[in-house]
């Protein structure tokens, strides 16, 4: 009789979920340089962005609610950025122990693994974006759960779109090796000028703004500045950003089977044994 | 017969090279198996592809009845797999380790099967370890353990003795000689060890050039290339290949000369 649960395939895939989730929250406590993300990164942020709003909002012509659209805005970048950042660092974590053979010839399948470094990154999500949103609080005196219900589907939007990048991330990584790791850094910064994180997308060049209009990001962060404006919920709007998660959810996908198809096929996993 | 591994006409090409060229390999239940060759011979690539790291360009992989790719989650589960050359996962004691990798199998009396193989392989003082604490003998052991920490039906080792004491070598030898008997797991194993896999293997399939040229008791094959042992097979082999590369190039330069 072996000792194994394999009649229930629910429970045996919430074992292996639960398991990597334990195992990258192993890895941060016993890697304090790692809490940078959802420490210093997040405070460093809502100062910066938090005292130019307050410049802004103090000077004769500029608008009072840049205050509320920059530190709303960087508030829920964060959300954005901990579940990326989570599941692309958990991804590489893998690679840089030389741990990704050990787990591919597990019977771990890969949406499992995503759910659980996904889940490990439910934890840094609320460390990071809950010191990002106390420390508006107490220096900035901005509330953001002033916005109410909107920010629940705004924030779930973001939260998926975080992970959506990562699966990208990975699917480079898979590809080209470890040259393509900077993007788990880099590929936010291109993301969040584009996504008006903190302007309406008017603001932006007109060249760049046809690329803004299809990232569901775009959409959320309008949906925030609506809320901000006291204008209530702009479900339209939500609705567009959240279809548009779920086209680009569909794309990461294929994308990312496509990578490991390719990374098996060419016997990329000699980089890491 | 009950087959755990049935691989029929296995072929990989890399870029410029053919790297397996149409591999059968079968091992039965409880059957202990080396896989022999020289440096280049395709042995890595050919375990990669029964473990679903790498795709086969041509031919098809069964574990105990599961097809890959298409079964590969259900074909893992019944396959334990370590390396010499791997390492622990980073910032994990071995306790925790192994816990995630018994967790990843399903296993469900998982802390009492840690301590059942750490017993097994005479190391139950390195469960507190922090796996970067170990020394390369002891990461051996550690990676064996959590190999079979699923009781696997087929247990893949590369070069799993490389660089350890001789004593070291001897313990995992018996360890694995125990699991074998106890459990009716099969073996199939990769050494450059020559006397470690005549005294472990029932069996033995050389490979040579991404091709199988011999399958069967290390007796039998050292009597059928006329040498006294594995080694002189492998000897003999690794010079009969060098000479085939030499004259290959040599053949390539001329062709160049005349194009």
């Amino acid at each position: 009789m072996r000792a194994i649960q394999e009649k229930n395939p629910r429970k045996l895939s919430w074992m292996r979920i639960r398991s990597i989730a334990r195992r990258h929250f192993y890895v941060m406590l016993r890697s304090p340089h790692r809490l940078f993300d959802v420490t210093i990164w997040p405070l460093v942020d809502v100062v910066l962005f938090g005292s130019i709003g307050a410049f802004v909002a103090g000077s004769q012509t500029a608008s009072s609610r840049a205050f509320g659209y920059l530190l709303g805005g960087i508030v829920l970048w964060h959300v954005i950025y901990q579940s990326q950042i989570a599941v692309s660092t958990g991804f590489l974590e893998e690679t840089w122990s030389r741990n990704l053979m050990n787990l591919m010839v597990t019977p771990v399948k890969e949406w499992e693994y995503v759910a659980g470094t996904a889940l490990f990154g439910l934890v840094k999500l609320i460390l990071g974006t809950g010191l990002v949103a106390v420390t508006a609080l107490l220096l900035f005196s901005f509330n953001i759960t002033d916005l109410g219900l909107g920010l629940i589907p705004i924030g779930a939007i973001l939260l998926a779109v975080g992970w959506v990048i990562a699966l990208f991330v990975i699917g480079f990584v898979l590809r080209f090796g470890s040259g393509a790791e900077a993007l788990a850094w880099g590929i936010l910064f291109v993301v969040m000028p584009l996504s008006g994180v903190f302007y309406p997308v008017d603001a932006l060049p007109d060249v760049v703004r046809p690329i803004a209009l299809v990232l569901p990001t775009t959409y959320a962060f309008d949906a925030m500045r609506t809320l901000l404006d006291g204008d209530g919920i702009d479900w339209g709007t939500i609705g567009i950003s959240a279809a548009s998660t779920v086209a680009l959810t569909a794309v990461a996908l294929m994308f990312l089977m496509r990578m490991l198809r390719v990374f098996r096929a060419r016997g990329f996993i000699s980089r890491y044994s | 017969m009950e087959f755990v591994l049935n691989a029929r006409g296995l072929v990989k090409d890399y870029a410029r090279t053919r790297a397996v060229d149409g591999i059968d390999i079968e091992v039965v239940r409880g059957e202990r198996v080396g896989l022999l060759g020289p440096n280049g011979a395709g042995k890595t690539t050919t375990l990669m592809m029964m473990l679903g790291a790498i795709s086969p360009d041509e031919g098809s992989i069964e574990i105990c009845g599961h097809r890959l790719p298409g079964g590969r989650s259900e074909a893992m589960q019944r396959v334990g797999f370590s390396a010499g050359y791997m390492p622990l996962a980073e910032r994990l004691r071995v306790g925790e380790f192994l816990r995630m990798y018994g967790e990843l199998y399903g296993v469900l009396d998982v802390e009492e099967r840690i301590e059942v193989g750490l017993e097994r392989f005479r190391i139950p003082e390195l469960a507190e370890a922090m796996g970067t604490q170990l020394s390369s003998g002891q990461r051996t052991l550690v990676g064996i353990v959590k190999a079979t920490l699923h009781r696997p039906s087929l247990l893949v080792l590369d070069e799993p003795t490389a660089s350890l004491d001789p004593d070291v070598a001897l313990r995992v030898r018996t360890g694995l000689r125990d699991l074998c008997q106890s459990e009716g797991t099969a073996l199939l194993i990769t050494s450059h060890n020559m006397v470690e896999i005549e005294r472990l293997c029932e069996r033995v399939i050389f490979l040579s050039g991404g091709r199988v040229i011999a399958n069967g008791t290390p007796s039998a094959i050292a009597s059928q290339f006329e040498r006294d042992d594995l080694e002189g097979v492998f000897i003999h082999l690794a010079q009969v290949g060098a000479e085939q590369r030499k004259r290959d190039a040599r053949r390539a330069q001329e062709t160049d000369h005349t194009a």
